[in-house]
């Protein structure tokens, strides 16, 4: 199902996105007072594939030329990649390839044509055939992650804006904008309240909480990196929640300093890979997207623990966390933890699987 | 549909009331012998006009008019009148093709049965407690008003067609030939509408109105019978594409060489399903096989199931979400932060039932749960349907078999061109035109022979 979006340039040249079912009582058709509340954007962030001008255009035959090229090239990976190090497999790049073509070509009932091979008319398209000889190449040699190359993610009912230097949001982590809407339905005061997201990266779950859950009050998002600020803002601004969502920079709670003891709710998905493992990632992961957002220390639990000693001192009475983890192993030594030193203020401890069946995700409330 | 059958009624009894009054005067001028029966007759009619919300079939009443003749719509179809063209056809010839018009529709619409059950309704709906569920009686009346709907057009069908022949018969006593010609006229414009009626009415089914998902299966047989089921998937997709519904791809499980080994796509639209149930059976496919180096004869089989959407939420199973366990597939290793992929399928098993769905196409998890969440609901709702079937005879006619088993269709490329369809024999003898989406008149012969052999008229 494709999502119905429309996009509208601003003077600034942000494209803005107007979902049509989402947020739609969040959103003004023209979003043109940039990033009010948030730093002022150092880094340009790059425009997602799909929404950049079809300005492009291309015989259909070379077009049809390069997706045989492309499709060849995922076909011959067979398994070599899943064998290696749990990679993607040819069905998963022919599907890549698939989405790919929607992004960059402007009129989809092309796609269905593909079989003639005398179909002269032109193709628009967003990018440059070369380009896309290029992009195809370092998808399968360099083993560029997909969603850099067409630079954005499909997460929940949103498409976010990736690009190197912020982590790629996981499947997984959705189930966090779930529990969130779980516990503000049931729960006015937490409703009401100010939430934050730190080590937000793209601005994922910031974005998702802010605009899913019927969350009344102001959501505050931080990371240390200045890319994944830069682009998260941007991700707010296209979704106009800068009303809503403020990013600012900084380490974990440091930011916050004027909150402590205020938050109605705290998610984070920090860095919780073990240092030893990072050498032996799935390249996509490894090679391309940054080390401040995988590394979490020796056993990973670095910045686990430090966020449950900060939920003790900036959550209000009452207050909520939902927090990311690696696997059975932290969260059960996070609940202990919790449990051992952290029980005059935290409490109500579960831990929640995610639909693969790992234990994911720690759950819990300030007293 | 309905809107349209309204409209038409509401002319027609505008020109029948003012007709109505010229029939008075006549009959003011006529001998005063009948004088009382008039009367009588007068009542009838405003009887049957004012008060349409009280059923009265018009067999019910008699009019005693010139001819001291009863006329019904089974006297009518008894006396056998010659059926001819519309040109040359002389009233009684328009009669007998509107009687046989009308008596259709009665079929079509399961006459008998509609008629107990719209009873039954009507018995629940007088029950004090109905509304202490919501939910249950808004399901009643809605479909209470729906077949009183239907009953009511009918009626009024009938009776329209009995007072043109009466009127008719009196200008011709009277020899008012401009009576004559006017009513001719309008028997003529009856004899159309009804036929056109008649169509519709093969459309009438609870759920005919809803869009629906249609699945494909690929038989035993590997590639040659998954290119097959692919093939399959494609006339339906074309066939919709034709009639202006929208289709979007829910699951797709491609073969390993060619083709599917199963798929389901989505088609959007007012009476989707009501045509496309035509097609639930076994496709059957005989031809020289592309993938056989020998080109030898082979036969394929694929299956196809439709499921309608039901719109409104009262005949959707509610699911709980303690019922439901969500698998992520073709997920192994570490996954959160470890692992990069596009891959977020999910299918869901609804554990009371154990029935499942899974969806794959979406660009997020979320959006996979949330299609196959639906594909899921739409299950569950069949299943419940099929079950009322059960419970309740009046349905079974149209929800039988949504299960793999009968053959229903063949498709011969070779030695022969020609596909047949085996419930109505209907057969065309060009393949490449119905296996690119001209399926249509193979969707009709079959509706239409599986409704008109139904019942006797009541
Ligand atoms: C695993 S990523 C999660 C990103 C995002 N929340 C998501 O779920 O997609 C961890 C994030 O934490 C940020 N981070 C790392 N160290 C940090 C620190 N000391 N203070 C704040 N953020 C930090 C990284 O830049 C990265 O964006």
């Amino acid at each position: 199902m494709k999502l119905s979006l429309s996009s509208v340039y601003t003077p600034y040249s942000f494209p803005i996105i107007l979902k049509s079912y989402a947020f739609s009582n969040l959103c003004k058709p023209f979003c043109s007072s940039a990033l009010s509340s948030s730093p002022p954007i150092s880094l340009k962030p790059q425009v997602p594939l799909f929404l950049r001008p079809p300005i492009y255009s291309t015989k259909f035959c070379d077009f049809k030329k390069w997706h045989d090229w492309a499709k060849g090239i995922a076909s011959s990976i067979g398994s070599t990649f899943v064998n290696s190090d749990n990679g993607p497999d040819s069905s998963i790049l022919c599907r890549e390839l698939k989405w790919l073509m929607e992004d960059a070509v402007e009129d989809h009932s092309l796609f269905s044509k593909m079989g003639f091979e005398n179909y002269d008319e032109r193709v628009k398209m967003r990018v440059g055939i070369e380009e896309l000889y290029d992009l195809w190449k370092e998808r399968i040699e360099k083993r560029r992650p997909f969603q850099y190359v067409v630079g954005c993610e499909h997460w929940r009912d949103l498409v976010l804006s990736v690009q190197e230097g912020v982590l790629i949001p996981r499947p997984e982590t959705e189930l966090i904008v779930d529990f969130v809407c779980d516990v503000v339905s049931k729960n006015e005061d937490l409703k009401r309240g100010v939430w934050a997201d730190l080590g937000t990266g793209s601005g994922a779950l910031a974005i998702g909480i802010g605009g899913a859950s019927g969350i009344g009050g102001r959501v505050i998002a931080t990371d240390i990196n200045p890319v994944s600020v830069a682009v998260a803002a941007y991700n707010v601004q296209r979704y106009c929640l800068q009303d809503k969502i403020e990013v600012r920079e900084g380490s974990w709670f440091e930011p916050l300093k004027d909150i402590e003891g205020k938050l109605a709710g705290l998610v984070s998905n920090p860095p919780y890979i073990p240092s030893k493992e990072i050498s032996g990632l799935q390249a996509e992961v490894g090679r391309h997207e940054p080390r401040v957002a995988l590394d979490g220390g020796i056993d990973g639990m670095d910045y686990l623990f430090h966020l449950c000693d900060g939920a003790a001192l900036f959550l209000k009475p009452g207050g909520y966390f939902a927090f990311e983890t690696n696997g059975e192993q932290q969260c059960r030594a996070l609940v202990d933890y919790m449990k051992n030193k952290r029980s005059e203020s935290l409490c109500n401890f579960e831990i929640v699987a995610d639909f693969a069946g790992i234990q994911r995700f720690v759950i819990g409330f300030h007293h | 549909m309905y809107s349209f059958l309204q409209r038409t009624i509401q002319t027609s009894k505008i020109r029948q009331i003012s007709r109505f009054s010229l029939f008075l005067q006549k009959l003011q001028t006529t001998s005063s012998r009948l004088s009382h029966n008039i009367l009588v007759s007068n009542d009838s009619y405003s009887y049957g006009f004012h008060q349409r919300s009280i059923i009265v079939s018009p067999n019910q009443f008699r009019y005693f008019g010139s001819e001291s003749v009863s006329l019904t719509l089974e006297g009518i179809i008894a006396n056998n009148w010659n059926i001819l063209d519309e040109d040359d056809g002389d009233w009684k010839s328009h009669a007998a093709a509107v009687a046989q018009s009308i008596d259709l529709i009665k079929r079509r619409l399961q006459w008998k049965k509609l008629k107990v059950r719209l009873d039954l309704l009507s018995a629940q709906l007088s029950k004090p407690d109905l509304w202490d569920d919501p939910v249950h009686a808004g399901k009643i009346s809605r479909e209470h008003g729906s077949l009183l709907g239907k009953v009511k057009e009918v009626n009024a069908l009938e009776q329209e067609l009995i007072e043109h022949i009466d009127m008719i018969k009196l200008a011709r006593e009277e020899n008012d030939e401009e009576l004559e010609s006017e009513s001719l006229k309008a028997l003529l414009n009856m004899r159309r509408n009804a036929k056109e009626k008649e169509l519709e009415a093969l459309l009438s089914g609870e759920h005919d109105y809803c869009s629906c998902y249609i699945e494909v299966q690929a038989g035993a047989g590997g590639t040659e019978s998954m290119d097959w089921a692919s093939m399959v998937m494609q006339m339906y997709k074309s066939w919709a594409q034709r009639r202006g519904y929208k289709v979007i791809v829910m699951e797709e499980m491609p073969g390993e060489l060619a083709g599917i080994k199963r798929a389901t796509i989505k088609v959007d639209g007012e009476f989707a399903f009501g045509y496309a149930k035509a097609e639930i059976g076994v496709h059957r496919l005989v031809r020289i096989s592309p993938f056989d180096s020998n080109k030898r004869r082979h036969t394929s089989f694929a299956a196809v199931a439709v499921i309608p959407i039901l719109g409104d939420g009262s005949t959707r199973v509610q699911i709980n979400e303690s019922d439901l366990r969500i698998e992520r597939f073709r997920s192994g290793g570490p996954g959160g932060q470890h692992a990069n992929t596009t891959d977020s399928a999910v299918r869901i098993i609804h554990i009371p039932t154990g029935i499942t769905a899974t969806s794959q196409n979406e660009r997020s998890q979320h959006m996979n749960k949330a299609s196959a969440l639906a594909v899921l609901q739409s299950r569950l709702d069949q299943m419940e349907m099929a079950r009322q079937a059960q419970l309740n005879a009046q349905h079974t006619q149209s929800l039988t078999d949504i299960t793999w088993g009968s053959q229903i269709r063949s498709y011969v490329l070779h030695p022969y061109r020609m596909v047949k369809d085996l419930r109505t024999n209907y057969e065309v003898s060009d393949p490449d035109s119905v296996l690119e989406g001209d399926i249509d008149a193979f969707i009709l012969s079959y509706l239409s022979a599986s409704l008109d052999k139904g019942e006797n008229n009541g």
